[in-house]
């Protein structure tokens, strides 16, 4: 897939794993597994984009007697998920203009 | 492999990345070890599961942008010693030429790709103002009524507005040619560099 659509994909999911609550590193990784599978490095990477994009906060909690990281979805974080839902109407009628037509399909 | 050997082989295969990013690198990977082994998995299992160092360690080096690297490169660690100072010092007729050398050879062969550009166009804005040169004057010959030279400059002006058209898309192409190498030379360039550091 074009490096590009996929980078904005990742985002969109992963913010979609925070939405409903705050979550975890090793949870959000398990909630896309059925869709998806994330390595950590990238999961790492993406986190980081979205915190720089204010798109979601960090806060350190204890948990178990160890420290762990939660992620917070923000309005701009919500915002840029209906941003991904009109985008798409838009990718998906483009797909129809593709294959209409298409001897292959 | 246990998380303690896990993360400082990690650390290890990360020196000389920026200080802050390998902290915070080491305890995402150490929490997803532990929430792995909270689910009922062994730290082998767990860091199995992560990933060989190499792997992540090359993955996170490609992740950090290339002027962070380079700035980490050039701040020391630690303060020089006295013996370091006087070597940098003593031989410093021998490294600065080399290194103002090497500067000079790195602008030099930017400037050729690019004078390399220049010069193509120049021949193309040539031949145009030669085509334009040759009708102008042939035009002041046939109102003057000399034949001869009229079509000597007729022809010399239209041979070189004929060469110029073809030209064009020659010179455009080269151009374009010429750009896109340099972008990949430059995107090697990278890479070498980080390859270098994920050895290390």
């Amino acid at each position: 897939m074009d490096t590009q659509l996929k980078r904005g994909l990742l985002d969109v999911c992963v913010l979609a794993a925070i939405r409903g609550e705050d979550s975890y590193g090793y949870k959000i990784i398990k909630d896309m597994k059925p869709y998806l599978e994330l390595s950590e490095s990238t999961l790492y990477t993406i986190l980081k984009r979205l915190e720089t994009a204010e798109m979601l906060t960090v806060r350190t909690a204890e948990h178990d007697g160890r420290l762990r990281k939660y992620y917070h979805i923000t309005e701009a974080g919500l915002r840029r998920i209906e941003e991904f839902k009109t985008e798409w109407k838009e990718v998906v009628s483009i797909y129809q203009f593709v294959i209409k037509g298409d001897p292959h399909e | 492999m246990n998380k303690k050997d896990f993360l400082t082989e990690l650390k290890n295969a990360l020196t000389g990345l920026p200080q802050d990013d390998v902290e915070e690198r080491l305890s995402f990977y150490g929490e997803m070890i532990d929430d792995r082994v909270e689910e009922g998995k062994s730290e082998e299992e767990a860091v199995a599961e992560i990933g060989s160092v190499d792997d992540v360690a090359a993955q996170i080096v490609a992740d950090i942008p290339l002027t962070r690297l380079v700035k980490e490169k050039i701040t020391p660690k630690r303060s020089l010693r006295a013996w370091e100072i006087v070597l940098i010092a003593v031989g410093f007729p021998l490294w600065f030429p080399l290194l103002a050398a090497a500067g000079v050879v790195a602008l030099a062969l930017y400037l050729v790709v690019w004078v390399l550009i220049v010069a193509l166009w120049a021949v193309e804005v040539s031949l145009w103002a030669g085509a334009l040169g040759g009708i102008v004057l042939a035009v002041i010959c046939a109102a003057q009524g000399q034949s001869l030279p009229l079509m000597a400059l007729l022809g010399a002006g239209l041979f070189c507005a004929g060469l110029s058209v073809f030209l064009f898309c020659g010179c455009k192409e080269a151009s374009k040619g010429i750009l896109h190498l340099t972008g990949k030379a430059a995107a090697r360039l990278k890479s070498r560099f980080l390859r270098k550091e994920c050895v290390k």
